[in-house]
């Protein structure tokens, strides 16, 4: 058999797996922080000797996430803060490595350590941010957490400890495994002092629902292209057997 | 099979459980004393189905790779304990906590429940007792005959029998608080129960250390705001119809090569 059944057979299931691309940005709509993730299609030649090349397969790839800022959404809630403009929240991933997320939605557990939605304790100045029992809590505009202890009086307000910021070259950033993204060379970014946050507000989902289905509409049809030219190099296939056929 | 199918699948689980999330919250909107829900979603893991930064060959790299996300879930709902509104009954057994602490609550097992729900009541035996008729930790027992009860806001309890002067006191109605409110664990009739997560009870008297005053003949409204709770509501609808529509897609994708190959 030709062997255009095969290319467009790369093509077919390139395409899908560029839906679940699609299909994971669409399903978390709603996930804060979510930074939706490209997906691109790139020909990978298989050229020898001097013929005509045409044996050009597709290749699926995530180069990278689209950084763009979500929309912001006012909760009022204290231990709510969304980053404005560039930068990342510092995390300590489960294997004790430093991580960086855009999701602001914090909580304090039982010992009084400050920790993600997911339970990732938040870094500051120095490691894990603790806390005291504490009455209020205010998030600067850079990062700065000041508290009132736990039956204290509004006077007694006191610089805690300041969330560790960072704002590494995006291009030097990716999205990991577990949804954390991280530096590509592997160390560990510097504090940025001029990152600015806002107390109060989440950080939406940057994923735009209308670029995604009109992607997921465009890559139906094209792999609706693609089963085309399998049934029309299997219809080839079949007349040329047909041709050779004894009767 | 196709990916896409099951990682919209996981887009419409979470955004059901997120619809859940806010009926229970609308249809709590007159209840006294409750918290409102956050239903928090969580992208899942990503599989790498190629590794960006291979050799593609001896002296070239692959420049990027790529990684399939795998959908999300609700990773918690967490109780929002911002303080509902005070609205004034003058019941005497009335009490709203403004600020932090929990009114204690005596279960049938003999394990302590921690409310905001203020509406206190007597029972046949005279104690002080929740709607469900379950007693108010410390036990206060209001005598025969007396007309008329006060409660300070520092939780002494006083109470006035006819043809007495002084009052008489009745005991100290204390409070209870923890480290992460968040992590107690609702238990449906108002209650909650202590957690690993919220950390042990610490009692205090009302007014006193960071705990809120009690304030007798009002009651704290529910914190949930209607309006906030709408948008979320067309939101996550408008969200489900989107993925419905991925499952649909995938679904005429695989149907059209079953049909044409």
């Amino acid at each position: 058999m030709d062997r255009a059944i095969y290319i467009a057979m790369t093509g077919a299931k390139n395409n899908m797996m560029a839906q679940t691309s699609h299909a994971n940005n669409m399903a978390n709509l709603s996930t804060t922080g979510f930074k939706a993730d490209f997906e691109q299609a790139r020909s990978m030649g298989v050229y020898y000797g001097d013929g005509q090349p045409t044996r050009a397969y597709a290749l699926t790839e995530s180069p990278s996430a689209d950084f763009a800022s979500g929309p912001m959404i006012a909760t009022g809630n204290p231990l709510d803060m969304a980053i404005q403009g560039n930068g990342f929240i510092a995390v300590q991933a489960p294997d004790g490595s430093e991580g960086y997320t855009r999701a602001g939605n914090f909580n304090i557990d039982a010992f009084g350590t400050l920790r993600t939605a997911n339970g990732l304790a938040v870094l500051g100045n120095s490691g894990p941010i603790n806390f005291p029992p504490l009455d209020k809590l205010e998030i600067g505009s850079d990062g700065t957490i000041s508290i009132i202890a736990l039956g204290q009086g509004a006077e007694t307000m006191v610089e805690a400890n300041r969330l560790k910021l960072v704002n590494p070259d995006l291009k030097n950033i990716e999205k990991g495994v577990d949804g954390l993204f991280r530096q590509r060379d592997g160390l560990t970014a510097e504090v940025a002092a001029n990152v600015r946050v806002a107390g109060g507000m989440l950080e939406g989902s940057n994923v735009n629902a209308m670029s995604e289905f009109t992607e997921i509409l465009a890559l139906a049809r094209q792999y609706e292209m693609q089963v085309k030219l399998m049934k029309t190099a299997d219809d080839n296939s079949a007349a040329s057997t047909q041709l050779l056929q004894m009767s | 099979m196709m990916s896409a199918l099951y990682v919209s699948k996981t887009g419409l689980a979470a955004q059901d459980k997120q619809l859940s999330t806010i009926s229970n919250n609308l249809a709590n909107t007159s209840t006294v004393g409750f918290k409102r829900d956050r239903a928090m979603f969580e992208d899942l893991l990503y599989q790498v189905q190629r590794q960006p930064g291979a050799q593609s060959t001896q002296d070239s790299q692959l420049p990027s790779g790529l990684q399939l996300g795998t959908g999300t879930r609700v990773v918690a709902t967490q109780k929002q304990f911002s303080q509902g509104n005070i609205q004034v009954t003058e019941q005497p057994l009335d009490v709203a906590i403004n600020g932090r602490g929990f009114l204690q609550i005596l279960q049938a097992d003999g394990t302590i429940a921690y409310t905001r729900n203020g509406q206190l009541q007597i029972n046949s035996e005279g104690q002080v007792v929740n709607n469900d008729g379950l007693v108010l930790e410390p036990a206060i027992t209001v005598p025969q005959g007396a007309n008329r009860i006060t409660i300070g806001k520092d939780g002494t309890v006083n109470a006035y029998t006819v043809g007495q002067v002084a009052p008489q006191q009745l005991g100290n109605i204390t409070l209870a608080d923890f480290v992460n409110p968040a992590g107690l664990q609702a238990i449906g009739g108002n209650l909650f129960v202590e957690s690993v997560a919220s950390g042990d009870a610490q009692q205090g008297a009302p007014g006193e250390n960071g705990m809120g005053a009690l304030l007798q003949g009002n009651l704290e409204s529910s914190n949930v705001d209607i309006v906030e709770e709408m948008v979320n509501m067309i939101t996550t609808q408008r969200a489900y119809e989107m993925n419905s529509k991925v499952v649909s897609t995938a679904d005429q994708m695989l149907q059209y090569i079953s049909q044409n190959l």
